[in-house]
C-alpha cells in the first residue's frame, strides 16, 4: 500500500520545513543572517495507464491516462538575501554592506571566504579582522598611533592621526559578488565558500559593478521576520499532522482488508 | 468466485488508488506550484451473456489536473514569480521542453533563470533568460516584462499545451506536453511572489475519510458475500 509510504514522505518534507524554520527563529539576532526556505518538489510519477495508450481496435486514445504521484522531496533550501536592517552601533569598525555583495576574508587553511558581518576588529599587530579572526581583503593594517578609523561608502579607509590635519588612505576595502549568490555554500560562522554552481567571484569597489556601499557604524541585523516563520511553523505543524492522518486511515483501511476470510 | 465479488474488487482496487492520489495531495500541500491531482471513475460494463442482464465495474481510467489558482504569498525573493491566471512557465528539461508553475527561480553560476531543479527558463520567444550577474535591482513588471537596473532584458510569456489533456507530469512540478506548447495570454506575473500548491487540506481530508469509509463498506460486502457463499454451500452440501 504506496499511501503510507507516500504519507511518510508528506511527514518527512514537513519536519525539515519545521528543521530550516527553527535555524531561522535561532538565528533571529544574528548578523547578517538571511533566512532560508525549504522548496519542495513532487516525486516521480508511476505510470499505471500511460497517457495516449491505444484503448481500443479502432485507434482510440486514451486522453489523460492514470498517473500516481510518489510523494514529495525537498527540492532545495534557498536563502533569501534580502536586506536587514542597519543597526546603528557607533563603533568604527562595524561597517554594513547596504545592497549586494559580500566582504572576502581568508580563512586559516589559506582559502578565501565570504561574509556580510561586518562587525570587525583589529589584532595585536592593527591587522582588520573578523570576530572569527580571519583577515578580511585586502588586508588593511591600522597603525598604532591612529586616532580615528573613518571608512566611507566607497570602501576606503582613512586614519586620523593626533598630531596632522590630513587623513592618511590606509586601504580599500573590496566587495565581492557572484552570479548566483544561492549557489554559495555556507559554512557556519556567517561565511561562505564558494562552489560550482555559484559562479566564479568577482571583486569589485563598493558602488560598482551592481554591489553595495559600505556604511560605517552600523552593522545588518539578521532578516528573518519572525512572524512570517511562526505562521510558517504553524502551516508546517498542520502539514505534519495531515500527513499523520493519512497513514492512519492507510492502516485503518489495511486492517480492514486484513479482516475479510 | 462470482460475478459481484469482482465487481466490488474492482471499486476495492480503484479505492486503493484513490487514496494514494489523496495520500500524494496531502504530501505535497507545500509544494509550489503543485497542481492538485484527482482520479476519474467510469462504468466499465462488462456482457455477461446473450441474454443475460449486463454487469457494470468501476474502474479509475483517468484522471484530472486542477486549474485552481492556489494562493500567492509574498516571499520578496529577487527570482521569485507567480502566474495569476491561466497558464504556465516554459523550462528547457533533458525530456524536452516543458511546462511548470513553479516560479521559485536561482540565477545560475552564468547567469541564466533555472528552477530548483536547474532546468532553464525559457522567455516569450524560447530563449533561456539572462540576468547580469552584476545587475543591482532586478524588476518584472505584470506582463512579464524582466528589466535589470532599469533595462529591460526580456519578456517572460505564458504557455500552455496545445491539447491540455494530455499534459502528464514528472517530477519537479513539471508537465510534459507531447504534441507541443503554445503561447497564451490573459495572465499576469506577480514579482517576488510565489504560487502554493493548490491543494486544499480541509477537502482532501474530507475525501481521504469518504474513500476509507467507502473502502470498509466495500469490504463488508466482500465480508456478506463470502457468507452468501458459504451458506449456499453448507445448505447444499447438508442435502448432498
Amino acid at each position: 500500500m504506496r499511501a503510507l509510504d507516500i504519507a511518510a514522505t508528506g511527514m518527512s518534507a514537513q519536519q525539515m520545513r519545521v528543521e530550516v524554520i527553527s535555524n531561522n527563529l535561532a538565528n533571529m539576532s544574528t548578523t547578517g543572517y538571511s533566512p532560508r526556505r525549504a522548496d519542495f518538489s513532487d516525486l516521480h510519477y508511476q505510470q499505471v495507464t500511460r497517457a495516449g495508450t491505444i484503448g481500443a481496435a479502432d485507434g482510440t486514445v486514451v486522453p489523460a491516462g492514470v498517473q500516481i504521484g510518489l510523494g514529495v522531496r525537498p527540492a532545495a533550501v534557498t536563502v533569501n538575501f534580502a536586506q536587514g536592517a542597519l543597526t546603528a552601533t557607533g563603533g568604527d569598525l562595524d561597517i554594513a554592506i547596504e545592497g549586494r555583495g559580500y566582504l572576502e576574508v581568508t580563512m586559516p587553511a589559506g582559502n578565501p571566504a565570504y561574509t556580510r558581518d561586518g562587525s570587525l576588529y583589529r589584532t595585536g599587530d592593527g591587522l582588520i579582522v573578523t570576530s572569527d579572526g580571519h583577515e578580511v581583503a585586502p588586508g588593511i593594517t591600522i597603525p598604532d598611533d591612529a586616532r580615528q578609523i573613518t571608512i566611507n561608502g566607497d570602501g576606503e579607509v582613512y586614519a586620523g592621526f593626533l598630531d596632522r590635519v590630513e587623513p592618511e588612505l590606509l586601504g580599500r576595502i573590496t566587495l565581492v559578488g557572484f552570479a548566483n549568490d544561492q549557489g554559495l555554500e555556507a559554512v557556519g560562522s556567517n561565511l561562505f565558500v564558494e562552489t560550482a554552481a555559484s559562479g566564479a567571484p568577482f571583486t569589485a569597489d563598493p558602488g560598482t559593478d551592481g554591489l553595495g556601499t559600505l556604511r560605517q557604524g552600523h552593522v545588518e541585523a539578521s532578516s528573518v521576520d519572525a512572524v512570517r516563520e511562526i505562521t510558517e511553523l504553524i502551516e508546517a505543524q498542520r502539514g505534519y499532522e495531515l500527513n499523520a492522518k493519512v497513514i492512519t486511515a492507510a492502516d485503518q483501511m489495511l486492517g480492514a482488508a486484513t479482516q475479510v476470510r | 468466485m462470482d460475478n459481484p465479488t469482482y465487481v466490488g474488487l474492482t471499486r476495492q482496487s480503484g479505492l486503493m488508488r484513490e487514496m494514494q492520489v489523496v495520500a500524494n495531495n496531502i504530501a505535497n500541500m507545500a509544494t509550489t506550484g503543485y497542481r492538485r491531482e484527482g482520479v476519474i471513475f467510469a462504468e466499465h460494463v462488462a456482457a455477461t451473456g446473450p441474454d443475460a442482464a449486463s454487469l457494470s465495474m468501476g474502474n479509475a481510467v483517468g484522471r484530472s489536473i486542477s486549474p485552481v489558482q492556489g494562493a500567492i504569498s509574498a516571499t520578496g525573493g529577487q527570482f521569485d514569480i507567480a502566474i495569476e491566471g491561466e497558464g504556465f512557465f516554459l523550462v528547457e528539461t533533458p525530456e524536452g521542453e516543458a511546462l511548470t508553475r513553479a516560479g521559485n527561480f536561482i540565477r545560475n553560476e552564468v547567469g541564466e533563470l533555472v528552477t530548483v531543479n536547474g532546468h532553464r527558463l525559457l522567455d516569450a520567444g524560447g530563449a533561456p533568460v539572462f540576468v547580469p550577474a552584476t545587475a543591482q535591482s532586478v524588476a518584472l513588471s505584470g506582463d512579464g516584462t524582466l528589466s535589470a537596473d532599469g533595462q529591460p532584458l526580456t519578456r517572460i510569456g505564458t504557455w500552455g499545451a496545445v491539447d491540455p489533456t494530455e499534459l502528464s507530469r514528472r517530477s519537479g512540478t513539471l508537465f510534459l506536453a507531447p504534441s507541443g506548447v503554445e503561447p497564451i495570454d490573459g495572465a499576469r506575473f506577480v514579482h517576488g511572489a510565489l504560487e502554493a500548491s493548490n491543494v486544499n487540506p480541509v477537502a482532501e481530508i474530507a475525501r481521504m475519510i469518504e474513500v476509507q469509509r467507502a473502502y470498509e463498506l466495500g469490504q463488508s460486502f466482500l465480508d456478506a458475500e463470502d457468507g452468501r457463499v458459504r451458506d449456499f454451500l453448507r445448505t447444499v452440501g447438508a442435502r448432498a
